[in-house]
């Protein structure tokens, strides 16, 4: 009845359908095609290191991922943490007003400018070659900015009759961070890490030239090997691989990416004290 | 520089040994607004001073200021003849001689017993700190109602104890002088009742800065009573004096309307 | 202690964008002394007789995020309108949680949908020679930001204040008009925001676009022929930096094709952050 009344709904509905269902349908798509591949061993075992990858399992395009994900964000986060408390004891708001623009502009410099920046310098200048360390930095370097505007707001969050408390108890400004701002802070901060991880694992281009071979590697010897991940893995399987066979990896690898990245997506919002946004 | 001290030198009012807390010629604007204008008294080793006036004036202000929880202001504050500005070690060693009891109830999520010791309690645990949280809370009147469950959420507290623990933090510090935001403004009778207890017990040894908004709560318990409004100090006497015999006409005003009007 | 770490974390974030810049002009440098700065806009590119035109590229990364955006823009605002107004108020957070979820799937996987799904669609239906056209990235891009649009969208629109809208509807306002004169005027600065974050992010998409545009740098003809394998900065980049030798002029046009997109989307997010330079 309520479509009688309003016709314009009924054209809104139209309009705003194939924006909700492709999206749906995509994801529908992904799992459709991987779910027909994976398996335990598909997840659970590497590939044999000849042929051309067509012979599947992801086992260590997966653990290249992880170790690049976690170790960018373990890199990343410290200076993250560092920049976000220098925001929040900073007195001079000129300079916060600065660094705000400044996080801003980061956050929007292509990620692929940043692969090139870390080929540059850690691959070239640094001679670190293609390896693990240099793919962490480059990825680090992304998450820097987003996880310098999520610990602002996670400190924001914080009470200031909390802050005025501790201050007036006679806390140092060291206690005041480490005994009431972190502590109370540490599920969002947390939260924050987790969709870091999920972002790290989302990049491609900033690890294409600086951390990752297609194939040869099982497992990265020290830091400064390359390795495989699977974002690298279905580029190449797509770009290149011609038979069948490959493409079907290459779906099954985008799912147990998907689901990985799903996973700490949710896994973060679960965490997150209130609901709220991405 | 030179000049200026000497200036201040020069102006500088006669100290009593008495005087716990001396502030002088205080002037606190905050962007372009002017919140405290010339602020100018004193407060005796012991006893309660009741800052009373209608909200605006400037009192909280006034005690963040006093903590240096406020920094943007001028003139001098002494404590016990020292210049806060320059205190030894720093604005934080100052607030260690400060206790500061705010309107609202604010407990860290922490346990009850780690509330006490919050401002006693640094990299390495006070060996005594037990027996200062105890005598903390004897003091604050809740050592009866948590002895039992020190190690409880201090958030499962009601809020006239949370109140009582605020000030225990206070006390467990060994404060100099203790300034109190209108700490029973949200509480039942019966917390009012204790606190207002409580803080009668510790006027006889330390100095206590009690901003009110309830008059009768001032005229109980005030030796001293200081009126402020619209960021000036208009009024300080003694309790008796203030409210029996106002020397201000906006005093008067005030008793009998609750209403300010000054200039 | 702390202050030392807060300040040197803050000053590490505060020299990025410098570091960055300094480092891609560094590398480029060569490009520049030897050509000037004219070739931006030849139409020219053969790295092996150091041909190095830009406008190809840039007119290609320009008319790919615009179509992209033309397509998502509405169809975002719609579904989150659809969203807000239509959708029973016990399903919204699921749609919301989806196209959470949707803005967090990684490139490369739209790429493998794109090249393996939207490039042999396109060739079937409108019978072409091959499927890898700035259409399939324009599209595949448009799908890509739809999820962000919406959900920022979104939140500009439930920002709008309840009581307003209750007062409109008291004055006996149809719901078309309270989302015409109302609802949209009012979210509107949001909306923008959104439009010129998903710009950056659409301008900087690589893998994606890399996969299914097709690589050739032709400018259209006619210009506006989106039926054409065409070439942006972004891919461009990811398709020949493997190739072109360390410091060779190559090399630094690629670089200076990134140096390009950063300072594109720099001016992206100064466009979008105005309200710093009033």
């Amino acid at each position: 009845m309520k479509w009688t009344i309003h016709p314009a709904k009924l054209l809104l509905t139209l309009v705003a359908l194939p924006a909700l269902l492709i999206p749906a349908l995509a994801l529908g798509y992904i799992v459709y095609q991987g779910g027909a591949v994976i398996s335990w061993q598909f997840i659970s075992t590497s590939a044999e290191l000849s042929g051309f990858g067509a012979s599947s399992g992801v086992f260590s395009q997966l653990a290249g991922s992880l170790l690049l994900a976690v170790g960018a964000c373990i890199v990343a986060t410290p200076v993250a943490l560092g920049t976000a408390l220098f925001y929040q004891l900073s007195n001079n708001s000129r300079l916060c007003h600065h660094l705000e623009l400044l996080i801003y502009l980061l956050q929007a410099v292509p990620p692929i400018v940043y692969g090139l920046f870390g080929l540059i310098l850690f691959v070239q200048i640094f001679s670190l070659g293609v390896s693990l360390i240099a793919g962490m930095l480059v990825l680090a370097m992304v998450l820097l900015p987003m996880l310098t505007l999520n610990n602002i707001t996670s400190l924001q969050r914080i009470a200031i009759e909390q802050t005025d408390a501790a201050r007036a108890l006679g806390l140092t400004e060291s206690a005041l961070v480490l005994r009431v701002w972190l502590r109370q802070s540490r599920r969002e901060l947390i939260t924050g890490q987790l969709l870091a991880i999920a972002r790290a694992l989302s990049e491609t281009a900033p690890i294409l030239f600086t951390a990752t071979v297609f194939s040869g590697v099982v497992w990265p010897d020290s830091l400064l090997s390359p390795v495989t991940t699977l974002q690298t893995h279905i580029f190449y399987l797509a770009q290149e691989g011609n038979h069948p066979q490959s493409i079907d990896v290459a779906w099954g690898s985008a799912l147990v990416l998907v689901i990985t990245i799903v996973l700490f997506s949710l896994l973060a919002r679960a965490l997150k004290p209130s609901g709220g946004n991405l | 520089m030179i000049s200026n001290s000497r200036l201040s030198n020069i102006t500088a009012p006669v100290q009593h040994p008495t005087t716990a807390l001396q502030i002088d010629q205080l002037k606190l604007s905050i962007q372009g607004q002017p919140i405290l204008h010339e602020i100018s008294l004193s407060l005796p080793t012991s006893g309660i001073t009741a800052l009373i006036g209608p909200s605006g004036a400037g009192k909280s202000s006034l005690l963040h200021c006093i903590n240096l929880l406020q920094q943007a202001w001028q003139g001098e504050i002494t404590l016990h003849q020292k210049s806060i500005r320059q205190w030894p070690g720093g604005d934080e060693k100052l607030r260690r001689h400060i206790g500061l009891v705010a309107q609202k109830p604010t407990v860290f999520p922490t346990t009850i017993y780690r509330n006490v010791v919050f401002g006693i309690d640094g990299f390495w645990q006070r060996r005594n700190a037990h027996a200062i949280a105890e005598q903390a809370l004897r003091q604050a009147a809740l050592w009866g109602e948590v002895k039992d469950r020190l190690h409880a959420p201090a958030a499962s507290l009601s809020l006239g104890q949370q109140q009582r623990l605020c000030l225990a933090r206070a006390l467990a510090i060994k404060p100099k002088l203790l300034l109190l935001d209108e700490p029973t403004a949200s509480l039942d009778p019966k917390s009012k009742q204790l606190i207002e207890q409580a803080l009668s017990q510790l006027a006889s040894h330390i100095p206590l800065l009690l901003v009110s908004h309830n008059l009768e709560q001032a005229q109980r318990l005030g030796e001293q009573v200081i009126f402020m409004c619209e960021g000036k100090v208009i009024e300080q006497a003694d309790c008796d004096t203030f409210f029996n015999h106002p020397q201000r006409v906006e005093s008067k005003e005030f008793l009998r309307w609750a209403v300010c009007e000054c200039d | 202690m702390l202050r030392l770490f807060i300040h040197s974390s803050a000053w590490l974030s505060f020299s990025g964008l410098l570091l960055l810049s300094g480092f891609l002009l560094y590398a480029s440098w060569p490009i520049f002394s030897e050509q000037g700065l004219y070739f931006i806009a030849e139409s020219e590119w053969y790295p092996y007789e150091d041909l190095f035109g830009m406008l190809p590229a840039l007119f290609g990364s320009l008319l790919s995020v615009g179509v992209a955006l033309l397509i998502a823009l509405p169809l975002g605002v719609a579904a989150a309108l659809f969203n807000i107004e239509i959708v029973p108020s016990c399903l919204q957070p699921w749609l919301r949680l989806l196209m959470e979820l949707m803005a967090g799937i990684p490139s490369v996987v739209y790429g493998l949908m794109g090249l393996w799904l939207l490039v042999p669609f396109l060739e079937q239906q409108l019978d072409l020679l091959t499927g890898r056209t700035l259409l399939a990235a324009a599209l595949l891009l448009s799908v890509m930001v739809l999820p962000t649009i919406m959900v920022l969208s979104e939140d500009a629109l439930r920002k709008v204040a309840d009581d307003q809208r209750q007062r409109a509807n008291a004055l006996g306002l149809s719901w078309w008009a309270v989302v015409q004169r109302i609802l949209l005027p009012q979210a509107w600065p949001g909306i923008r925001l959104a439009t010129l974050l998903s710009l950056g992010r659409a301008m900087g998409e690589t893998v994606a676009v890399m996969l299914v545009i097709g690589s050739i740098d032709r400018l259209p003809e006619p210009l506006y022929n989106l039926l054409q394998p065409a070439q942006s900065l972004t891919s461009r980049i990811g398709r020949e930096m493997g190739e072109a030798s360390v410091g060779s002029p190559h090399w630094s046009a690629l670089m200076s094709s990134g140096l390009l997109l950063m300072l594109m989307s720099v001016a992206v997010v100064l466009l979008s952050q105005r309200r710093w330079f009033k």
